[in-house]
């Protein structure tokens, strides 16, 4: 009987206890996410980020870079130091702004900031580090911030070379580093490092701020490092022990005091190091600890300011301006020769800028495209016409073969008009996507044979074939430092029917097709773009300094005579 | 204070309704007036007030006299070089730059709706004549909730996998490759874009894309692929219910099919 009470009393017992811990797991990982923001994640989330925020979703297959892998807890854009979680306002902003250049919008128009607050509390979810009770992320401080001048932005330049940026971004910043084919993020995707010259795509925005954050805090999940540690040149050490120390390491052989010296450094940087490695696992450090750390900031913060100027340096302050309706190619009227490719005349005037989009209509297609624009400048005179097109490009692919599929691959680009110029607003031009019905003319230009422009016919993707006459079209390719620069040259008019007859003052639909080899592009997988307009601008007319003094002098004239009919009249 | 002679007034009503008509018409209220539009309604007005003037000599001869003393009365000298100096100087300008001005290349006017052809196909297959054709899934709505849902289901997975790079995650022709399309992609949270038509229209447009517009829809410029290479015809039907059902738009009906 009383074995049976005692029994009884510890199977209450063990309900009762249960049911309590199952609580408190509960509370600890359901944390106040509404059913409101799990409603909105499904609705407006899932499909690219996955039911799970495991980045899985349907869409997730055809992009690059993929969508985050909530569970991971590794963000990209942050305000918060090496190895922390974002912010609620990190995650917040980047929900409402997005990530230009990757396949994230913005949602400030179409979701409320209620709703955008409550996204950001379910995204947490996903991630057992946002746990209630865990202590807020590390935020990084601006109160150094060093403001944007030539001498900082001269001293970041040096900086970029010394930090080792170069090896992935290249020597002017293009993202064209030697060891830029080869990086992947932490899920083993192929990831590209940005392009420096093209704010526009900055993930995470590019003003001066955002691009320290970006040094401080790293990209997470990329193989961009946040400055600590042992990715940082010398950390521990000051500038001028980091100069002496580059200059040691320098010399061919060290004497004996000098290879002592070398040594006490590299054993305040291994001190370094170790104090910040056990910060990011969130080891207690002592005061003195606290004090070496906190001096080999000092340092990082410094120089990643000036590095931000210098990156600041290398961008427009935005995409230049490229609305598809009135972005007119205007090639300048020259007397005499035309310009070579290298000739300083080039640079007398800013180029238009031509966005390219992905080739999604015909099977192979191109979802992720790495060529962002081609900008185009010309010139003409009374018997020729000269282009330079100039596009980015981080790799120069000539002669790569397909692992998959074993097809060279290789970079190049095409230039499109009609064969007839469309007469009239409602005349139809050809398909845009090298035509159809209607014929398209074409140059196409490959890295391979960079000093050669071929000229082709096409009636359809699928169906370009190259003129039997080849005209007089001149070209000359050269690659530098992560860009293409193509010079084109041909006559106005030529005897071979198929070709485009060029006239001033006529205006002339003009799309472009480009192929990035290092990202798989080859026949229909490439970038594109819509028709833009190309004119031959007319000289400004002679009549402009004829007509209007004439109908001003006339309107005097006609002033006189009529005050002398009054006159007559009254008298 | 002295009283504003009939000339002033009829200026001040002439510059007055250019002025409304330019910026607070066309401006403030509402998008910008055609330039032709705006020279139409002020000839009318030059002309109301030409007969306005010129119904009784007395007020003819008010109406000139301002014009008449600028002219000819020497008290009125200032008056007259300043407007001997203006009006040409004026001319000279304004001609000036129309002469100087940039051509700007010819707009591309096209058919926002295109009329379909009288019989939907999906490849070489005939599926029925447009007017008639309805969404095979459509009923399920009423019929069987779960299998409309795992239908709507199957459409979001096609929307998110082919369109969302043109028509946006949010439906409304903002995704990441359009703005640098033409014409830019539809946008179907627009209310005049679902409710206006069929499903069997929807179905074509998927299904032809750009290059199956009509010769009437050119220029032929749009980017929309020809779907029926990509999908099936179930696809396409899911997508279309996923369309409505993301933006809460219903396609047009003609009553129901029987």
């Amino acid at each position: 009987m009383r074995t049976r009470n005692i029994a009884f009393l510890m199977l209450i017992f063990g309900m009762v206890v249960g049911t309590l811990l199952c609580a408190v797991t509960y509370a600890q990982n359901a944390p106040e996410a509404s059913e409101r923001g799990k409603e909105v994640y499904e609705e407006s989330c899932a499909h690219c980020h996955g039911t799970e925020g495991r980045g899985d979703g349907s869409a997730a297959e055809n992009l690059l870079p993929k969508p985050r892998d909530f569970t991971r807890g590794l963000y990209k854009i942050r305000s918060t130091e090496a190895g922390e979680l974002p912010t609620d306002q990190d995650l917040f902003d980047i929900i409402t702004i997005g990530m230009p250049g990757s396949s994230m919008p913005g949602w400030e128009t179409s979701l409320s900031a209620n709703d955008r607050w409550e996204l950001v509390a379910y995204i947490k979810t996903f991630h057992d580090g946002f746990k209630e009770g865990s202590a807020p992320p590390r935020e990084i401080t601006l109160a150094g911030k060093i403001s944007y001048s030539e001498e900082s932005v001269e001293i970041g330049k040096g900086l970029y070379t010394e930090l080792g940026c170069i090896e992935c971004h290249g020597n002017i910043g293009r993202g064209d580093g030697t060891s830029a084919p080869t990086l992947t993020d932490e899920w083993g995707f192929q990831t590209w490092p940005a392009n420096l010259a093209q704010g526009w795509n900055y993930r995470g925005g590019s003003d001066t701020e955002a691009i320290f954050k970006r040094f401080i805090g790293g990209i997470a999940g990329s193989p961009m490092p946040a400055f600590e540690g042992d990715s940082f040149l010398h950390f521990g050490l000051t500038s001028e022990e980091s100069k002496r120390l580059t200059e040691l390491e320098n010399k061919d052989e060290m004497t004996e005091a000098e290879d002592e010296e070398s040594g006490q450094f590299y054993e305040k940087m291994d001190e370094a190091v170790n104090i910040a490695l056990n910060r990011v696992e969130g080891i207690e450090l002592s005061a003195a600890e606290q004090q070496i750390y906190d001096n080999a900031m000092k340092v990082v913060y410094e120089k990643s300011w000036h590095l931000a100027n210098y990156v600041k340096s290398l961008t427009p302050e935005e995409r230049p301006e490229s609305a598809i309706g009135n972005n007119v190619l205007r090639s300048q009227y020259v007397q005499g020769e035309l310009p070579t490719v290298d000739d300083a005349a080039w640079e007398t005037f800013e180029a238009r800028h031509f966005p390219l989009v992905g080739q999604v209509i015909i099977e192979p297609r191109q979802f992720n495209p790495t060529i962002d624009s081609v900008n185009v400048k010309s010139f003409y005179n009374d018997t020729e016409v000269a282009f330079l097109f100039i596009w980015d490009d981080r790799t120069h692919t000539i002669d790569e073969t397909d692992e998959e599929t074993g097809v060279t691959l290789e970079d190049a680009l095409a230039v499109q008009f009609p064969v007839k110029v469309p007469q009239g607003p409602t005349a139809p031009k050809p398909y845009f996507l090298y035509g159809g019905r209607l014929p398209v003319y074409l140059w196409q230009w490959n890295a391979s044979a960079s000093d050669q422009v071929t000229e082709l016919t096409a009636k359809g993707i699928n169906n370009a074939e190259v003129q039997e006459v080849q005209g007089d079209v001149q070209a000359k390719g050269t690659y530098t430092d992560g860009q293409y620069k193509l010079w084109v040259k041909r006559s106005l008019k030529t005897e071979d029917k198929k070709d485009l007859q060029l006239e001033s003052g006529v205006f002339v639909p003009i799309a472009f097709s480009a192929w990035d080899g290092s990202n798989g592009d080859v026949d229909t997988k490439r970038v594109v773009s819509s028709w833009y307009s190309f004119v031959l601008e007319p000289m400004p007319s002679s009549k402009r300094f004829v007509y209007p003094p004439l109908i001003a002098l006339l309107s005097i004239g006609l002033l006189i005579g009529l005050r002398g009919i009054v006159q007559r009249r009254n008298s | 204070m002295k009283r504003l002679s009939l000339f002033t007034t009829c200026l001040i009503i002439l510059v007055g309704s250019w002025l409304v008509l330019r910026f607070v018409i066309g401006g403030v209220i509402s998008v910008p007036i055609p330039g032709s539009v705006i020279a139409m309604y002020m000839g009318l007005i030059i002309i109301a007030i030409l007969v306005h003037v010129s119904v009784e000599d007395s007020l003819f001869r008010e109406f000139l006299r301002p014009v008449r003393e600028t002219l000819v009365d020497d008290r009125r000298r200032v008056r007259r070089r300043v407007v001997a100096v203006l009006i040409p100087l004026f001319l000279l300008g304004y001609t000036y730059s129309i002469i100087a001005q940039r051509a700007s290349p010819p707009g591309s006017p096209r058919d926002a709706h295109p009329s379909p052809p009288l019989e939907l196909t999906y490849k070489d297959e005939v599926i029925g004549s447009m007017q008639d054709v309805v969404n095979p899934f459509r009923h399920y709505e009423k019929d069987d909730p779960e299998a409309f849902k795992a239908h709507v289901e199957n459409g979001r997975r096609v929307y998110y996998q082919n369109c969302f790079y043109c028509h946006g995650d949010h439906l409304d022709g903002q995704g990441h490759f359009a703005p640098y399309l033409q014409p830019i992609p539809a946008n179907f949270q627009d209310p005049g874009i679902i409710p206006n038509f069929q499903e069997s229209f929807f179905f074509w447009r998927i299904a032809k894309g750009g290059p199956g517009l009509p010769a009437a829809g050119t220029p032929w410029d749009s980017a929309m692929p020809i779907w029926e290479d990509y999908l099936t015809k179930d696809e396409i039907w899911d997508v279309i219910l996923f369309l409505s059902d993301y933006t809460g738009y219903q396609p047009r009906t003609f009553g129901e099919a029987h």
